[in-house]
C-alpha cells in the first residue's frame, strides 16, 4: 500500500477494556502509527474524521439507535473487524439475553416500562456483515499487533481455531480437571496464552467456541466431573449465550432469543 | 430556549452527556448530565454461581476492572464465612497498589490532568497527553508510558491478566509470590515512589509556581463544601485496600465510621426523573437536593474526599505532601474541586510507598495465599476504595452459592449529587448574558466534573439496555417548562 491506510476505533455496549489494549499496544509498537493513520478513536485522541478503510468496533450492539451507525460504519469502510468478545461473541452483556426481558424491563423500569423497547445484545456481526473478529476478554495485544500487521501485508488475520486445550498442555499446565475443577478448554479458541488455567481456574470461553466444538462430549465430561445441569449452563453463559442460543438454545430460554 | 450540548464528554471514560439549558436571555437555565447507555449487571448476575463474580463484575469497566474484581473477592470471603490467610491480604493489596500508581498516572497525564497541567484556556488539540509532554517534557512522556507498562506488568504478574485480571478467590489469592516476583516487585514499587515523587515536583513546578493555576483552583467556580467519604484504617489514615468507611461534614467534624457490614444503615439512594443513575446520600441527613452544607446529605467520594475524610497519610513522603497540600490551600477541609487532581497525585505517592512496603515484607513469599472456605455461603459485602470512590459490593444467595440479590454502589455513583452541583455551578459563574460561548468556557464546565474523573460503563452498571432519557426543566415554581427526550440532537 503507497498511502498509510485510515483506521477508526468504534464502541459499543461495552467496558473499553479492548479499546484501553490497543492503547497500550500502540504504546509497546509506536512504529505502527507509521504504518497507519488513525484518523477517528474516541477513546484516546479527538480527531474526528468519517474518511477511514478500515474499522475495528468494540462492543456488542444493545440497542437499536445503534444499528444505523453499524450499517454507516459498514458502508463506509473496506474492512470492518470485530474487537473483542462483546463484538465477537456479544460478550459478558448477553448474559441479559437468557433472561426474560418482559420481567426485565419490568424490574429496572417500573411503571415505566412500557416506555421502553429491550433489546437483547447481539455480537457485530449479527447486524452487518464483518471482515474478521480478533477475540477476547480483553483481546491480547500481542494478538492485535500481529492482525494489524496482517493487514497491512494484505491478509486477513490469523486467529487460531484449535482448541485451548493444546496451548496449555504446551505451557505444561496439570489439567485442570485433574485438580478438581472444570474447564471450557476442549471447545474453546486458544490464542490467550491458557491465562485462566494457568492461574488455577477453569477457561470461561471469553475467545468463543473453535468451528467444530465437540460440544456434547465436553457436556458429558463436566456432568462426569460433578457439575449438576443448572452449574454446566452458568458456565456456558458467561461469554457464550449468544452462540449457544445459534446452535439451538440452552434449554431454560424464557422465552428469550438472540434477535 | 437554546440547547448546548457536549457529547460525547471528550476524554470520558464511558459515555456520558452533559446538557445546559439556557433561557432567551442566554442564562443558565438548568445543567444536567446524563447516562445514555445502561447494562444491568445487578441484574443478570442474579441465578449464576457467586464465586463467578470477580470476573463478572470487573467486565462493567476496562479501566478499573482491578476495583470491582477486589470489591468482588472481598464480598466473597463474607459471603462463604472464609478469612484469607495474612499473606494473601498482602499480595492482594500489592496487586492493587500497582493498579492505583497506573490508574491514577493515566488520569492525572491523559485524562483530567491535561487540564490542569496544559491550562483550561489552551486549544482543545492542545488538552490531551501530548499537550502534558509539551509542558513538561519528554521526559514525562516516557516516564508516564514505561509507569503505565512496568505497572501492567505487576498486575499479569499477580493477577493474570493487565485487564480483567483472574486471581480472586473466596479465601484468598491464586498466585503466590516467588522470590523472583518479589524482587521484581521492588524494583518496579521503587520506581514508582521516584515517579510519584517526579508528578508532585510537576503539580509544584507547573501548576503551584502559576499563580493564574492557583486562582483557578481556589476560585469559587469549583468550590463545593459538602461531606467527604473515604476507608481509613485505625489510626484514620487512608487505605484503598481494607478498613472502615469514615464520612466527615464540610467542617471535617467526623459524622459516621461504619464497617461495611452497617452500609445499609447509614446510606441510603435517591431518585430522580430525569436520571437513572442513583443519587446515594446520608441517611443521617437525609435527601435534601441538590444542596452542599452540613445539613444536606450530599457527599462526595474522590481523592480529595479520602484526604478530607482521613487524619493522614500512612506513609512518609505521602504524609508530607498531604501536610503541604493543606497548608497551601488554606487548611482541612478543603472543598475546591479542582484540588481533586492534586490530591490524586498524592494518593499516587501512598499507593508507591505502601507497595513497596508490601513487596519487601518478609511474609509477602509465604506460599499459603488460600483457606479453602467450608461453610454454607448466605450473605457478603466487600467495600473497597476504588480509584473513583468507595466500591461497596454486597451479594446474598441461597445455600447453593446461587445469586439472589446483587446491590452494587461503585465509585461515580457515590459522585452523582455533586458532580451534578459542581457542572451547575461552575456553568453559572462562567455563562452569562450575551457572553459568547467559547471553547474554553465549554471545557471548563467538562473540567467541573471531570475532576471527579466519572467513569459511565461502572456508573451505569446497574439496569440494563440503552436509558431513553427524559429531561424536565422546571421554572422557580417547580411547574414544567419543556420535556426533551434523550435522543432529540
Amino acid at each position: 500500500m503507497s498511502a498509510k491506510p485510515k483506521v477508526a476505533f468504534f464502541e459499543f455496549t461495552s467496558c473499553e477494556g479492548c479499546q484501553l489494549t490497543v492503547v497500550d499496544s500502540l504504546q509497546d509498537h509506536p512504529e505502527l502509527l507509521d504504518a497507519i493513520e488513525i484518523v477517528n478513536f474516541r477513546e484516546a485522541i479527538s480527531r474526528r474524521d468519517h474518511d477511514y478503510q478500515i474499522a475495528f468496533i468494540e462492543g456488542s450492539c444493545s440497542r437499536p439507535s445503534d444499528e444505523a451507525t453499524l450499517k454507516a460504519i459498514r458502508a463506509q469502510a473496506g474492512m470492518v473487524i470485530e474487537l473483542g468478545a462483546c463484538a465477537h461473541l456479544g460478550g459478558i452483556n448477553t448474559i441479559r439475553n437468557r433472561q426474560n426481558l418482559d420481567d426485565v424491563r419490568h424490574y429496572v423500569y417500573g411503571d415505566k416500562a412500557d416506555w421502553y423497547e429491550t433489546y437483547p445484545a447481539r455480537p457485530i456481526h449479527a447486524v452487518i456483515d464483518v471482515d474478521a473478529a480478533i477475540p477476547g476478554c480483553p483481546i491480547d495485544r500481542d494478538e492485535f499487533i500481529m492482525a494489524v500487521t496482517q493487514l497491512l501485508q494484505g491478509r486477513m488475520p490469523q486467529i487460531p481455531d484449535h482448541p485451548l486445550c493444546i496451548e496449555c498442555k504446551l505451557k505444561e499446565n496439570v489439567c485442570v480437571y485433574q485438580r478438581g475443577m472444570t474447564c471450557l478448554g476442549p471447545i474453546i479458541r486458544a490464542g490467550c496464552d491458557a491465562i485462566c488455567p494457568t492461574y488455577g481456574d477453569g477457561c470461561e470461553g471469553c475467545r468463543g467456541m473453535i468451528s467444530n466444538p465437540n460440544f456434547d462430549s465436553l457436556r458429558e465430561v463436566l456432568a462426569e466431573h460433578g457439575m449438576s445441569e443448572d452449574a454446566i449452563k452458568a458456565k456456558l453463559t458467561m461469554f457464550l449465550t449468544y452462540q449457544m442460543m445459534d446452535r439451538g438454545g440452552i434449554g431454560d430460554d424464557n422465552g428469550a432469543t438472540n434477535a | 430556549m437554546q440547547k448546548i450540548m457536549i457529547d460525547p464528554i471528550t476524554r470520558l471514560e464511558g459515555h456520558g452527556k452533559i446538557t445546559l439549558f439556557l433561557n432567551d436571555e442566554g442564562d443558565l437555565e438548568n445543567a444536567y448530565f446524563q447516562i445514555p447507555e445502561l447494562r444491568g449487571f445487578e441484574v443478570f448476575s442474579l441465578g449464576r454461581p457467586a464465586e463467578e463474580m470477580p470476573r463478572i463484575t470487573q467486565r462493567i469497566c476496562g479501566v478499573c476492572p482491578e476495583a470491582h474484581h477486589m470489591a468482588a473477592t472481598k464480598a466473597l470471603d463474607d459471603l462463604f464465612h472464609v478469612e484469607a490467610p495474612p499473606v494473601a491480604h498482602k499480595v492482594r493489596e500489592l496487586f492493587y497498589m500497582a493498579f492505583y500508581v497506573t490508574d491514577h498516572t493515566t488520569h492525572f497525564y491523559a485524562l483530567g490532568g491535561p487540564d490542569f497541567v496544559v491550562g483550561p484556556d489552551a486549544p482543545a488539540a492542545e488538552r490531551n497527553i501530548l499537550g502534558v509532554v509539551a509542558a513538561a517534557g519528554m521526559e514525562a512522556g516516557l516516564a508516564v508510558i514505561n509507569c503505565r507498562k512496568r505497572n501492567h506488568h505487576a498486575i499479569k504478574m499477580l493477577g493474570g491478566r493487565a485487564i480483567h485480571p483472574v486471581a480472586g478467590l473466596p479465601g484468598g489469592w491464586s498466585v503466590a509470590v516467588t522470590p523472583e516476583m518479589r524482587d521484581e516487585l521492588v524494583r518496579i514499587a521503587e520506581e514508582n515512589v521516584e515517579f510519584a515523587r517526579f508528578s508532585l515536583q510537576l503539580v509544584d513546578d507547573i501548576v503551584l509556581k502559576n499563580q493564574a493555576y492557583v486562582d483557578l483552583i481556589v476560585g469559587g467556580a469549583y468550590t463545593t463544601p459538602i461531606h467527604y467519604m473515604g476507608l481509613v484504617d485505625a489510626n484514620n489514615h487512608v487505605n484503598f485496600y481494607d478498613g472502615k468507611v469514615r464520612v466527615v461534614d464540610p467542617d471535617g467534624v467526623e459524622v459516621v465510621r461504619y464497617a461495611p457490614h452497617e452500609y445499609t444503615q447509614h446510606i441510603a439512594e435517591h431518585v430522580e426523573p430525569f436520571s437513572y443513575l442513583k443519587f446515594p446520600y446520608l441517611k443521617a441527613k437525609g435527601w435534601k437536593g441538590f444542596v452542599g452544607g452540613k445539613e444536606s446529605g450530599v457527599y462526595a467520594a474522590t481523592p480529595l474526599s479520602r484526604l478530607n475524610a482521613a487524619d493522614g497519610m500512612a506513609t512518609p513522603l505521602a504524609q508530607e505532601a498531604y501536610e503541604k497540600f493543606y497548608a497551601t490551600l488554606g487548611g482541612k477541609p478543603v472543598h475546591h474541586t479542582l484540588a481533586c487532581h492534586w490530591a490524586r497525585v498524592i494518593e499516587m505517592m501512598y499507593a508507591a510507598e505502601r507497595m513497596l512496603e508490601l513487596a519487601r515484607d518478609p511474609e509477602i513469599t509465604n506460599p499459603n495465599v488460600r483457606n479453602i472456605p467450608t461453610e454454607t455461603p448466605t450473605e457478603g459485602i466487600g467495600i473497597v476504595e476504588a480509584p473513583r470512590g468507595t466500591l461497596t459490593h454486597h451479594y446474598a444467595t441461597d445455600a447453593n452459592g446461587i445469586l439472589t440479590m446483587v446491590n452494587l454502589i461503585v465509585g461515580t455513583t457515590n459522585n452523582n449529587a455533586p458532580i451534578t452541583m459542581s457542572i451547575k455551578q461552575a456553568a453559572q459563574a462562567l455563562i452569562k448574558k450575551g457572553e459568547v460561548i467559547t471553547d474554553g468556557l465549554l471545557n471548563k464546565i467538562e473540567m467541573a466534573f471531570r475532576s471527579y474523573d466519572p467513569c459511565f460503563s461502572c456508573a451505569t452498571h446497574s439496569l440494563p439496555g440503552q436509558m431513553p432519557l427524559e429531561v424536565e426543566v422546571l421554572d422557580a415554581s417547580g411547574n414544567v417548562l419543556k420535556r426533551l427526550s434523550q435522543y432529540v440532537d
